[in-house]
């Protein structure tokens, strides 16, 4: 038994290699996809952003608050608009992100101490986008501010303000961003997507993989007597090189691309296994119950995993979704495998605090098991009615 | 064969696919209700908050209840050290730490500026500027408040305008998706990627399955209708399929998730056109180089992310670089997501989108003589294998009958 389970799974690591388009799903696309997103977001942190400036005062001090808005490396600044609706149309055709309207008595105002303000649009359609224009914004006119003050030095003792949002007032504020110090993007999108596309490879690698043998021996022969051992032995390598891919994407985040990681890398680890055996199980679920249709199989792999990203909560909170979308996102391994990620990468938490979704993760035994009784069915199916 | 012909076997070809069925309106329809699923709630509110309270005194009392009472924070716990509010944080994965300074308001009565400290967890960006803007928020309004006060009390209304002097404030308003809603945010640009990738797996299915049974050897209409005649009344049946999907999408969808929808009903379909036919054009280019139908829901599945991504609506196109741009560039749905946003959601003429909609058509035209060029070679392959296996029949039966003869 013991042999002969070997030997099955020497024959999956073959058959691994022998169709082109399995071989390419477990070795360079992979590779090729994390490359890719990492190339994508390899700014970190989105530069010269353009941003439209209307420019009504045309003051020393208007020009000064540009220039201001120019040196912050978020922003490019464009100000060759010269009403209302010229800029208007440039935001609304998407040629700039923001749009920034300097009133006309801006200079007076100030002079005369007058509460003044400039008025910013962001397309916050582009949400993301909207927030660094805006923070960037407010970082410019902090620092205008302060130095306007300690040149007029009115209040006698200039005011020391720590950070983009804190404005003249009689209280400070300081900002910590914690986890993310730099407050980088890259670090935010990227160490959630590149979970969610392996969970998308991993199910689909599966499925793929159990076309594959269907195809090469034709119908469920290939399972033959001993359904749970060869299942056994074409997930165990699997397994395996899911487990390289997750610690290969974790390491280049961690190690290549240097981003804090304060956790456990075993608990990680240890994470992904269950993870990848997670996926697994859905993916063969998927093909025993479509009766190994494959192209309905990979219709509904795409339907579940694809909008898995959207789910994790990294974007949009858990505690503010809905019921139901709540209980699909724990039908999804790679939403209790990113608590854990998150978890160990930005608090170091305690091994012990994973224990739940370590649990969640190994509650995919029943669609695995259930995989194993369709895939039985299945067979006897076939060889009963061989028989008659 | 005549278009008719064409026409007709292709439908069938179509409908009679479960797959593909499954895939192009179950797809659709499943996928219209579970993308916005997580954002129903448009924006996060009452984030939990823990808080420090070292001075209280009635002042920071009243700081905490505004803050409290801000739509984004909520303070559901309060610690006594700024130690134990880091356990806290960790343990019940909160979103930020208040934390208000011994003596805040002896200081801020002697005129020292007292600091309040905000955290959060920037690991969740989007959460993170939630909670500063509700922390800060609270605690701008407090030090106008005070600012007041002070100055009706000393008397002074220079204190006033001393003070008010330097600040130029920046007025920040949001110019298209007023809310700031995620399910505005994420709605419009998602689905133009559905309608997309469901249309190309769709075609795909098609065109792979169709290939494999050319590779088995097996016939069909596909094979003897005109490549021209084949390509463009596959492209115009699915552009019709999904022109109605679209509407579903355009029409039902937005209004039941309360998305705006600014374009010009006749501007939104003269996009739409050149979107779905360059879709289709692509999808029967990727259907005609795959052996097997399966792999066109793979390769799609596989470059959804990249798409999502370099779309443009998440990450800025200028920071994306130039060779994965270039690439971008030629997947139909990247230009779309740019026009139908600025044209539907951002309310820009169509003349402003102009240059989107060439490079739609230009995309439609190139894989369209793709689609055609590869269409045309199956037809002479498979010629070709016919030509062979006749012959080969032919000699095999020569050579029984001299064998026949022979004996």
């Amino acid at each position: 038994m013991g042999r002969s389970f070997f030997s099955i799974v020497l024959r999956e690591v073959r058959e691994l290699a022998h169709d082109r388009w399995l071989f390419s799903l477990v070795s360079w696309i992979p590779l090729a996809l994390f490359f890719v997103m990492f190339q994508m977001f390899s700014q970190q942190i989105p530069r010269e952003l353009p941003l439209g400036v209307i420019d009504l005062d045309k003051s020393t001090l208007s020009r000064g608050l540009i220039r201001h808005y120019q040196v912050s490396p978020a922003l490019e600044v464009d100000d060759h608009f010269f009403d209302m609706s010229q800029g208007a149309e440039a935001l609304r055709n998407g040629d700039i992100y923001a749009l920034a309207v300097i009133p006309a008595d801006l200079s007076q105002d100030v002079m005369l101490g007058r509460p003044t303000q400039v008025t910013v649009f962001v397309n916050d359609q582009l949400l993301l986008i909207g927030k660094i224009i805006n923070s960037s914004l407010l970082q410019a006119h902090a620092t205008f501010t302060g130095q306007v003050e300690a040149g007029k030095n009115l209040l006698g003792s200039t005011q020391v303000i720590e950070l983009a949002v804190s404005q003249a007032a009689p209280t400070a504020s300081k900002v910590t961003a914690l986890f993310n110090l730099s407050v980088n993007y890259a670090q935010f999108l990227v160490s959630a997507i590149l979970p969610a596309i392996w969970q998308i490879l991993m199910i689909v690698t599966t499925i793929v993989s159990l076309a594959n043998s269907q195809r090469l021996y034709g119908g469920n022969s290939w399972l033959g007597e001993e359904v749970v051992t060869s299942l056994f032995a074409k997930f165990l390598p699997l397994s395996i090189l899911f487990s390289l891919q997750g610690a290969l994407f974790f390491s280049a985040m961690y190690v290549w691309q240097g981003w804090p990681m304060h956790g456990n890398w075993l608990l990680i680890f240890f994470a992904q296994l269950l993870t990848a055996w997670a996926s697994i199980a859905a993916g063969s679920l998927f093909f025993f119950a479509t009766r190994g249709k494959v192209e309905t199989s990979l219709s509904l792999a795409a339907s579940y995993a694809a909008p898995a990203l959207a789910f994790m909560g990294v974007t949009f909170p858990v505690t503010d979704m809905t019921l139901p979308a709540r209980i699909w996102r724990s039908f999804l391994p790679i939403t209790h495998y990113v608590e854990v990620q998150f978890a160990q990468v930005n608090y170091g938490a305690a091994v012990e605090s994973a224990v739940p979704q370590l649990l969640s993760l190994t509650v995919f035994a029943i669609p695995m098991i259930l995989a194993f009784v369709l895939a039985q069915r299945s067979c006897r199916f076939v060889n009963g009615g061989a028989g008659e | 064969m005549s278009w008719w012909d064409v026409f007709i076997n292709e439908l069938r070809a179509i409908f009679f696919n479960r797959s593909i069925v499954l895939t192009v309106f179950g797809g659709v329809i499943f996928y219209s209700f579970l993308y916005p699923l997580p954002y129903s709630q448009q924006v996060p509110r009452e984030q939990k908050v823990v808080v420090v309270n070292l001075d209280e005194s009635q002042l920071s009392r009243k700081l905490e209840r505004m803050v409290d009472a801000t739509p984004q924070v909520e303070l559901s716990e309060r610690a006594y050290s700024v130690e134990e509010a880091e356990k806290l944080f960790l343990e019940k994965r909160l979103a930020g730490i208040l934390v208000i300074p011994e003596n805040f308001y002896r200081d801020l009565l002697l005129g020292h500026q007292p600091t309040l400290s905000f955290a959060g967890d920037a690991s969740y960006i989007l959460v993170y500027s939630t909670v500063l803007e509700g922390m800060l928020g609270a605690g701008g309004t407090m030090s106008a408040e005070v600012k007041v006060t002070r100055m009706v009390m000393s008397g002074q209304a220079m204190a006033l305008a001393a003070e008010q002097y330097s600040a130029i404030r920046l007025n920040s308003r949001p110019a298209f998706n007023e809310t700031m809603g995620y399910v505005n945010y994420i709605v419009p640009a998602v689905f133009i990627l559905i309608l997309h990738q469901t249309l190309i797996i769709g075609v795909g299915l098609l065109g792979g399955g169709q290939n494999k049974k050319r590779l088995d050897g097996e016939g069909g209409y596909w094979l003897q209708a005109s490549p021209l005649k084949l390509l463009m009344v596959r492209a115009l049946i699915f552009a019709a399929i999904y022109w109605i999907l679209s509407l579903y999408y355009f029409g039902f969808c937005f209004v039941y998730y309360g998305v705006p929808h600014l374009a010009d009903a006749a501007e939104l379909h003269l996009l739409l056109l050149p979107f779905l036919l360059s879709a289709a054009m692509l999808g029967i280019c990727i259907g005609a180089v795959l052996p097997r139908c399966e792999l066109a829901t793979l390769i799609v599945l596989l470059t959804s992310m990249p798409l999502v991504f370099g779309a443009g609506f998440v990450w800025p196109t200028v920071a994306i670089p130039a060779p994965i741009a270039t690439i971008l560039n030629m997947v139909p749905v990247v230009p779309a997501i740019q026009g139908f946003l600025r044209l539907n959601q951002m309310g820009a003429d169509f003349q402003a989108i102009i240059p989107l909609w060439k490079q739609l058509w230009l995309l439609a035209g190139g894989y369209g003589f793709l689609a055609w060029l590869l269409l045309h070679r199956h037809q002479a392959l498979a010629e070709k294998q016919r030509v062979a296996k006749h012959s080969c029949e032919q000699s095999l039966s020569e050579i029984d009958n001299i064998s026949q003869q022979l004996s």
